[in-house]
């Protein structure tokens, strides 16, 4: 007998997530005109339509399996790439991180940038292992300094690739 | 073709190819042996410097990482058990057992002799095969192509980790990103949203970047520094150069006959998409406890389990790359990822590819061969790497590279959410690996589908008529029973 009194969980809320995506998607695709209009090409909304109908089943699938606690079973012997035991401050720190790397590097340039990444990055994965702040700040600016420069040397000395340089007020 | 291979290794032995090659072989071992770390990721992180280098240069490196990134993952599963690439979980089960009973430095230098052996054959099967088969290919028509890009897309989806129903979301999720952008049949944007950026479409190198570098960094910052390192960190032991010698007793007890079996079936599934090294060493590893005298050693320091599983994924290197050369089907992520290092050098796998630029790809043959060799002379231990430099080194890298390979910021923020939504995907646990795939395959599947519509009229038994595609879809179906419906693959419940 069907069991729907689960709470929702991460997995049931991911397959929403999909749903939701996937009707973005789709709301697109009335632009594109319909299927086999002309009789012969599919058209450029064929395989959206394709895609999404199997988006639908699928997350659907999953979302009527999380309801009903069906335990749908991996393939046998293949490992799985599943994150078990998260926390999640880490990953937020270093999506922050890495935003502020994106949104400075055009207006402050390379440097600056990548020093203030390096350094931010380092220093929440030296103070996670050893929990000793003053040893991680002198280590993550080390690191900072000596990764800044090795990346614009490998950058643009050696593969001849430009970043943008200092850039306020100019 | 045997000409260029030669003129290939001319190539490969002059002075900047040659470094490229010792470059990318101890970047592919340094990214193989630390857990968490991959070929795929070194190929990845490699992708944007590609632009500055000599194509030979770029495509000999990518060689030397994959040859030696798909070897050092056994090396710290043998001795400290924990793989640093899934390609070392079957050979760390004897190593490690090896390694406990004191004999870690002869299991390092049997899992060196084997992967050494391994890739030369799988080198060599490149370099006889590729060239027939490349003429082959060049007779596939559209609907054959289309059916061969359909059974790979389906290889992919079912032998991937996970459920089908998760496999098949993060296949079709690839496909919907390789739809946003140009319409590859006429040209009008798709999926734009209004944004000019997008009606570029979403580039191969964020999307490489966010699956697997992004996310990596993101896996990292969410697991605690003693359980990325594990426990046995401390019973590293000290080794001595002269404790790498293989023993020839042993490998005369191993048997000929076991290293080649073992490299041909690495080769086969090498050439299988969605195959994988994994999934090689799991196959010979099988197989040589089937065949075995003494299968119950087997788990407790078998040598010839050590030997099979890790022959089979060195070889498994040569057949990987037979289908993207000859076919352009890339079969597992490190293959896609060295596909993009084709494109960005205006190179598109394929028949053609032999044909026109045999010259150009002869020395990543040569590469492979020599990188296998290498493998021999490269035994070294690794100690532990600060997590803070290492992790700070693939952030910057990664992001400046999308940045100085495309000089758009739009490009960086891209790589970033596709590295924030491949890392919930894998968080929920779903493959990300078909996703890749499904934006590398899915422009060739659409617009293989459509021409061969035009062609036939609109009437789909063009897939069935053409002898080609009908044997793809065969093979389809084949693999489809074979690996995820056939009674004993498929547990009660299952999706």
């Amino acid at each position: 007998m069907p069991h729907f009194a689960r709470p929702i969980n991460g997995q049931a809320i991911f397959a929403v997530l999909l749903l939701v995506l996937t009707t973005v998607y789709a709301s697109q695709i009335p632009k594109l005109g319909l299927p086999f209009q002309n009789g012969v090409e599919p058209g450029a909304s064929f395989l959206p339509v394709v895609l999404s109908a199997i988006m639908y089943l699928c997350a659907g699938r999953m979302l009527i399996a999380e309801f009903r606690r069906e335990a749908i079973e991996a393939a046998p012997h293949m490992p799985s790439d599943h994150i078990p035991r998260i926390g999640l401050t880490g990953p937020l720190l270093v999506v922050v991180f890495t935003m502020g790397f994106a949104a400075g590097l055009e207006r402050v340039g390379y440097f600056v940038a990548a020093g203030g990444y390096t350094f931010a990055v380092a220093l929440y994965f030296n103070c996670e292992e050893s929990g000793r702040i003053l040893h991680a700040l002198l280590l993550s600016a080390v690191t900072a300094v000596a990764l800044t420069l090795f990346g614009w040397l490998f950058f643009e000395w050696l593969f001849e690739l430009s970043l943008p340089r200092w850039s306020i007020g100019t | 073709m045997m000409g260029e291979i030669a003129g290939g290794f001319g190539t490969l032995f002059t002075l900047w190819p040659f470094l490229y090659l010792v470059g990318g072989f101890l970047l592919g071992l340094l990214f193989g042996a630390i857990p968490g770390l991959t070929a795929t990721l070194a190929i990845a992180l490699l992708l944007p410097f590609t632009f500055g280098m000599e194509v030979t240069n770029a495509l000999v490196m990518v060689m030397g990482i994959y040859m030696s990134g798909i070897y050092a993952g056994s090396i710290t599963g043998i001795t400290l058990n924990i793989p640093g690439a899934p390609s070392g979980a079957i050979t760390s089960i004897d190593g490690h057992a090896l390694m406990k009973q004191g004999h870690g430095a002869q299991a390092l230098s049997l899992d060196a002799f084997a992967s050494s052996v391994g890739g030369m054959m799988g080198a060599l099967v490149l370099m006889l095969l590729a060239e027939p088969i490349a003429n082959l290919a060049l007779l596939l028509q559209t609907p054959d192509k289309f059916s061969l890009v359909l059974l790979a897309v389906v290889t992919v989806t079912v032998v991937s980790r996970g459920t089908i129903w998760k496999a098949t979301i993060a296949m079709t999720l690839g496909l919907m990103i390789s739809t946003v952008g140009i319409d590859p049949m006429v040209p009008k944007g798709r999926f734009d949203f209004g944004s000019y950026h997008l009606v570029e479409g979403i580039g191969l190198l964020p999307a490489v970047i966010g699956l697997f570098a992004i996310c990596e960094l993101l896996v990292q910052a969410a697991t605690p520094a003693r359980a990325a390192h594990g426990e046995a960190v401390a019973d590293m032991p000290k080794l001595r150069h002269r404790d790498f010698v293989p023993d020839f007793n042993i490998i005369r007890e191993i048997g000929a006959w076991l290293y080649v079996k073992s490299s041909v079936i690495g080769v086969l599934i090498g050439m299988l998409p969605g195959g994988g090294a994994a999934m090689a060493s799991f196959i010979a590893y099988a197989e040589a406890k089937r065949t075995a005298k003494h299968p119950e050693t087997f788990g407790d320091g078998s040598h010839e389990g050590l030997a099979a599983s890790e022959s089979a994924n060195n070889a498994m290197c040569g057949g990987a790359i037979i289908p993207l050369l000859t076919l352009g089907i890339p079969g597992d992520a490190v293959t896609a990822v060295i596909f993009g290092v084709f494109l960005i050098h205006g190179l598109v796998p394929g028949p053609g590819l032999l044909t026109n630029s045999a010259d150009v790809i002869a020395p990543m043959f040569a590469a492979l061969f020599v990188a296998s060799i290498f493998v021999m002379v490269s035994l070294m231990a690794f100690g532990r790497i600060n997590r803070g430099v290492l992790y700070a080194f693939i952030a910057m890298i990664s992001m400046a590279g999308v940045y100085a390979s495309s000089f758009s910021g739009f490009q960086m923020w891209m790589a970033l959410a596709i590295g924030v939504f491949a890392f919930v995907l894998r968080r929920f646990d779903y493959p990300v690996v078909p996703m890749l795939m499904g934006v590398i395959l899915g422009s060739y599947l659409e617009e293989f589908l459509r021409r061969s519509l035009i062609v036939s009229k609109g009437d789909p038994l063009i897939f069935l008529t053409r002898p080609a595609s009908l044997i793809f879809l065969i093979a389809m179906l084949g693999f489809v029973w074979l690996l995820r419906l056939r009674p004993g693959v498929r547990k009660p419940g299952s999706g």
